[in-house]
């Protein structure tokens, strides 16, 4: 089968004016992304993410190396058949209403009449904009902003979908459900491949993840096996009295070998903390 | 290799769909009303100057023909200034809102996107161009009549030859097929116009800058002929450079002066179908000429 993405060595470089060497964005980075499976890829500002993602489209011509989408040559129009992807910070256009921006998109894939009306319906039940689907975008909020543009990246029923920054601005309850849209994606089967700086979100939605940093990856693999310490093993207790806790500590010290580096109680999330008392707040 | 599509350039209902959303922004920016009403006021004004039917010096005939003049003359002006700045806004303004992104990652040709755009445009000025020539014939009409109905007195003593030979005279002031030709030859001009822009548009990444030399050209281009004849002429005193610069402005710039019939509709004469289908050739062959170069240029670029 097909890989979903297949990066080889990509090298692009710009030339700024006034300088006078080239600048690198992208020097030699390597992505392979199975069917189904969620990437992602994070980095700094200016590490060559958004570069990356915008050679796999065709926006940017790559100066060496291959970039293929389920083995066509990303240059080729025809790869992008299978894609939808959502640029950071979309401006849509603001005189269309989300439903028109919908088919506007539909159309652009070849996609018509009851079919087309069909996907559109689905789709903006998918995103939680019925009700809005008539307003056009100007009054949309950014957060709504942000899910159209998933829906319009999801128009033709891509079998790939690339997510720049998904939840750039968005405040964290609209940030959540759009983690959990990705999370639906995944669910169906379809691949995506997102850059974000919200590594929490990236942690929790992601099957593997590259680290790009001035150009280069330098780290890339299963979000577990990059994240487990290597000589460190975690227990996590419920309502563990003192004594039961004493002798944990007795037993460990009696080993000889183990040592204990921490205890106490785990802590919540801020994101956790946040809606808990705000979106998910039992009592008005 | 799997699920390869064909989604070769060219294909008239994605061009279709490009076009007809182009059209619906310009119309919901408000560009098309406000034009519209603008030239609605001009032919509108028409109206007023019914006193001036009184006057022996211009015996009916010439208000015709002014009414001929400024309609023409403000469809130019509309159509130029619509072609030009709408097609210089539009490409700036996707990349500047990265909508562009997101079109060029559906399966669309940029090709198909660029004529599109062009297409959109020229929609515009088409719909708005009929509109206004529907106005002017309703309004030349009107005042043909009236014309007529005032020299009754004066032709009634004429022989039936003279007379017929007379109302002939002012009807050929008043709304006649040359009349349509000379909008459609508008017409032709402002999509020459609007394809240079949008070669300028692909080039260039100021809306400024576009619109400012797409004037430019489009002033250069009524003395286009002027330099063609300066280079081909075999009159002494002519240095080589000058031959040369002739050449050059010959072959650059599109030559406006060929759309300049409309001044010989405006003066009663007509416009043979023949040398409106010519018309209708050079605007093609600058259009497509313009257009190809755009995608040439388009085709290469990075966002």
């Amino acid at each position: 089968m097909d890989l979903a993405v297949e990066i080889q060595d990509l090298v692009k470089e710009f030339r700024p004016a006034g300088r006078k060497e080239p600048l690198r964005a992208v020097d030699q980075v390597s992505i392979r992304i199975a069917p189904g499976e969620v990437y992602g890829l994070i980095g700094p500002n200016g590490s060559g993410k958004s570069t990356t993602m915008k050679a796999l489209l065709g926006l940017v011509r790559p100066d060496s190396g291959i970039c293929r989408i389920f083995g066509n040559d990303s240059m080729r129009v025809d790869s992008r058949q299978d894609v939808g992807f959502l640029p950071e910070n979309p401006y849509f256009y603001k005189h269309l209403s989300g439903s028109e921006t919908l088919r506007f998109y539909g159309k652009l894939c070849g996609l018509r009449g009851s079919k087309l009306e069909g996907r559109v319906k689905e789709l903006l039940a998918l995103v939680d904009l019925t009700e809005a689907g008539n307003r056009r975008l100007g009054g949309y909020s950014k957060g709504m902003l942000q899910r159209i543009g998933l829906a319009q990246a999801l128009i033709q029923e891509p079998r790939l979908v690339i997510l720049d920054e998904p939840t750039a601005g968005v405040d964290p309850v609209g940030s959540r459900e759009i983690r959990d849209l990705i999370l639906d994606l995944k669910h169906r089967g379809i691949t995506v491949f997102l850059c974000s700086h919200l590594l929490e979100q990236v942690q929790e939605v992601c099957d593997r993840v590259g680290i790009i940093f001035r150009g280069r990856m330098v780290k890339e693999g299963p979000i577990e096996e990059l994240l487990a310490v290597g000589d460190q093993s975690e227990l996590v207790l419920k309502d563990a009295s003192p004594e039961l806790m004493a002798k944990l500590r007795e037993l460990v010290a009696a080993d000889g070998k183990a040592e204990l580096v921490r205890s106490g109680r785990p802590k919540t999330t801020l994101e956790r903390l946040f809606l808990k008392e705000t979106v998910n707040r039992d009592e008005p | 290799m799997s699920r390869p599509a064909k989604n070769r350039p060219l294909n008239p209902r994605r061009i279709g769909v490009i076009a007809g959303h182009t059209f619906t922004q310009l119309v919901r920016m408000k560009i098309f009303y406000f034009l519209g009403i603008f030239a609605v006021i001009i032919l509108a004004s028409n109206l007023f100057n019914i006193q001036g039917l009184g006057r022996p010096d211009l015996e009916g005939i010439d208000v015709l023909r002014m009414i001929r003049g400024t309609s023409l003359g403000t469809m130019t002006l509309f159509s130029v200034v619509i072609g030009v700045v709408a097609t210089a806004l539009l490409l700036p303004k996707d990349v500047e809102d990265r909508t562009l992104y997101t079109i060029l990652a559906k399966p669309v040709p940029r090709l198909d996107y660029l004529l599109g755009k062009l297409a959109g445009v020229m929609l515009l000025i088409f719909v708005s161009l009929v509109v206004m020539d529907l106005l002017m014939t309703g309004v030349l009409s009107l005042r043909t009549n009236m014309v007529i109905g005032e020299q009754a007195p004066r032709i009634a003593n004429l022989s039936q030859t003279e007379r017929d030979a007379f109302l002939a005279e002012i009807r050929a002031q008043g709304a006649t097929w040359s009349l349509h030709g000379a909008t459609l030859a508008v017409f032709f001009r402002a999509a020459v116009i609007s394809s240079m822009a949008l070669l300028l548009s692909t080039v260039s990444t100021s809306t400024l800058f576009t619109t400012i030399t797409s004037f430019v050209i489009f002033f250069i281009g009524n003395f286009q002929a002027d330099a063609r004849e300066f280079f081909l002429s075999s009159g002494d005193g002519i240095t080589l450079p000058a031959r040369l610069l002739g050449l050059g402005v010959a072959v650059i710039f599109p030559d406006f002066q060929q759309f300049n019939v409309i001044d010989a509709v405006i003066e009663g004469q007509t416009l043979l179908g023949m040398d409106l289908v010519a018309l209708g050739g050079i605007a093609l062959f600058y259009v497509v000429l313009h257009s190809f170069v755009s995608w040439l240029v388009f085709a290469g670029k990075e966002f």
